[in-house]
């Protein structure tokens, strides 16, 4: 029974755990553009490609993993202000918002993953790992890059529901959440605030781009393949909701680790857009509240 | 949302239409120069021996069948489906499965029809519980899971997809023609889509359409007019099941085989940006997106594999320039010269 722990479910776990981080930084950025627009970003795969690629160009020029880690996501931050403020914003007074601002980054996911394909090949590259070398837990080895991930991936949602909700600037943008018009006439530039919120959640995609570029591998439909599951753990967490998504991307990911020792792993996918379809079924808000309401 | 639509025909008897009467009537108009335009192409084609262009041609009428079951959930009901490949790839499947079961055309097709109902109205079910976004997230979520399913699935061909379809002969009584002939079934799939387009304009123009137009321009009035949103949504679910299905049914019968490539969401976004592109909510719009579509993927796929890069702006480009969409555009002028002459 011990030995069925350690040896079998224990390390499905870890793995699954070191999925779900990932799975939760690409569903933070996700959310928090929820959560304050109202906008569902269908091109938020592609910027989770784009920093990827930005890591593996600049890697290639000799910059440091450590320097990309800062420097990526500051690229990513006026990419994103201009594409709120170009693109986001010429639509986002349309009567059905909603499915205006959808088609309209899903639009723009089609264009930068072409584009990425056009610059850098269809190929698969693999960026080296920063960290080499194995560390044993509880008697599983695990790459020490994985456990690396674990650990900063836990930062980062701690230091984004910091920001969100301890923090002069997190008030403000849950003010602008919450009622954007009250929060104009209190003086919240609600203008600055919904671009900078948008940056803001690109620049975490273009993190996770670059934190999980040397396990998962670079390829221009990366983005693809985790934004649906990505999108899953949002709505399942509650569209919005910071909580939420860590809840939701945790569980859901262990759920398929943990299925996929009983059942074929091919079966993971289904069960987990099944969940998906309970879920918007009964409780189409999610499971916890939105950005702003709680 | 905020437009003021009649809902009732005819507040000034001597008109003969009323506003939306009179834009399905320019839809009308423009549905006489498409066909006009493909019984044009039809012909040269056929003069010219051609084949790759014929086959081309006709996908691309297939695909706007898909189109238009997206048009009535968007352009009419309010409501953005990006899971519409489900009963495409339905209809594919099933129409792939019964003609290698050795099924005639019209056998496979009432087949198609009452398959499609029975699980479009299951489906229909579960996803009218949500409204706005969350629609368009359900069925994306519920195509998902049938596409994976149907992938994983080693009777219907698992990543491979099912081939040797047969060729089918299609009888009419006094003419027959073939699957396998270009422009025999080209011109057979141009009938079968201007027959559903038909239906669909008539459907849309009844007190049923107005309903579905009420519930796009404000859902909570619509029990006040003492109508049942729920049913109606249900029916206009069904009904754009069916055309996807019925339209995906030929697919088999073009390409003698199916992939699940077609249920994927690949196919359903397509699908959207044919729609979209074309003009929502102006029915004829679904077909000359698509024709527009498959010429722009086919004339700049020959000169660059990045062709997405160009129907991606382009699509940009419509959603913030043109938000009622190409054929939208057209028809709105249309619509004020008819006004003119009335």
């Amino acid at each position: 029974m011990f030995d069925y722990l350690q040896f079998v479910l224990a390390p499905q776990m870890v793995i699954g755990l070191s999925l779900g981080i990932a799975v939760v930084l690409v569903a933070l950025g996700l959310t928090i553009i929820f959560g304050l627009l109202d906008v569902i970003n269908m091109s938020h795969g592609e910027f989770y490609a784009v920093g990827a690629y930005l890591a593996l160009s600049l890697g290639a020029l000799g910059l440091n993993f450590w320097l990309l880690l800062v420097l990526v996501p500051a690229l990513m931050i006026p990419i994103g202000f201009a594409v709120e403020r170009g693109l986001i914003q010429r639509v986002f007074n349309s009567p059905d918002r909603h499915v205006s601002t959808l088609l309209l980054t899903f639009g723009l996911g089609i264009v930068l993953e072409d584009l990425l394909s056009l610059i850098y090949g269809p190929n698969t590259q693999r960026p080296p790992t920063p960290i080499s070398g194995a560390v044993e837990i509880f008697g599983i080895l695990l790459p020490t890059y994985r456990l690396f991930l674990i650990v900063i991936g836990l930062l980062i949602v701690v230091a984004v529901s910091l920001v969100v909700y301890r923090t002069r600037l997190g008030a403000m943008v849950r003010a602008a959440a919450y009622d954007r018009n009250m929060a104009a006439s209190l003086g919240v530039p609600v203008k600055t605030v919904f671009a900078g919120a948008f940056a803001f959640g690109i620049a975490l995609a273009g993190l996770a781009g670059v934190l999980l570029a040397p396990v998962y591998s670079v390829f221009p439909t990366m983005g693809r393949d985790f934004i649906l599951l990505a999108f899953t753990v949002v709505i399942v967490g509650g569209m919005g909701s910071i909580i939420g998504a860590v809840v939701a991307g945790l569980g859901l990911t262990q759920i398929q680790a943990i299925s996929s020792l009983y059942i074929s792993p091919v079966w993971s996918d289904p069960i987990v857009f099944g969940i998906l379809v309970v879920v918007l079924m009964l409780r189409p808000q999610g499971l916890f509240g939105k950005l702003g309401r709680a | 949302m905020h437009e003021t639509l009649p809902l009732v025909a005819a507040s000034s008897p001597p008109n003969r239409f009323d506003r939306l009467g009179l834009a399905m009537r320019a839809s009308h108009v423009l549905a006489a120069i498409f066909v006009a335009c493909c019984l044009l192409f039809a012909f040269l084609a056929w003069r010219a021996d051609d084949v790759f262009y014929l086959r081309l041609a006709t996908e691309a009428l297939i695909f706007a069948g898909l189109a238009l079951s997206v048009d009535i959930l968007l352009g009419y009901t309010g409501l953005l489906s990006l899971g519409q490949a489900l009963y495409f790839g339905l209809g594919a499947y099933t129409s792939a499965v019964v003609l290698r079961a050795g099924f005639s055309f019209a056998g496979t097709l009432m087949i198609v029809f009452v398959f499609s109902i029975i699980v479009s109205l299951v489906g229909g079910v579960i996803v009218n519980r949500v409204r706005g976004v969350y629609f368009a997230l359900i069925t994306f979520g519920m195509a998902q899971v049938v596409a994976k399913i149907v992938y994983n699935t080693r009777e219907l061909g698992a990543s491979d997809g099912l081939i040797g379809v047969p060729i089918v002969s299609i009888g009419f009584g006094f003419m027959t023609t073939s699957s396998a002939s270009p422009v025999g079934f080209f011109l057979f799939t141009l009938v079968f889509i201007m027959l559903i387009y038909l239906v669909l304009a008539y459907l849309l123009n009844t007190p049923f359409g107005r309903v579905l137009i009420a519930l796009k321009a404000n859902e909570r009035r619509v029990p006040f007019l003492g109508y049942r949103p729920f049913s109606a949504r249900l029916a206009a679910y069904v009904v754009a099941g069916v055309t996807a299905a019925l339209a995906g049914a030929l697919y088999p019968m073009l390409r003698g085989f199916v992939s699940p490539e077609l249920l994927s969401f690949t196919t359903s976004g397509n699908a959207v940006i044919t729609v979209v592109t074309g003009g929502a909510g102006t029915v004829i719009g679904a077909l000359y997106g698509s024709l527009l579509l498959t010429a722009l993927r086919s004339f700049v796929g020959s000169w660059t594999a990045h062709h997405l890069i160009v129907i991606g702006l382009m699509f940009m480009a419509v959603v913030v320039l043109f938000p009622k969409g190409l054929v939208g555009f057209v028809r709105m002028r249309l619509q004020r010269f008819l006004e003119r002459g009335q």
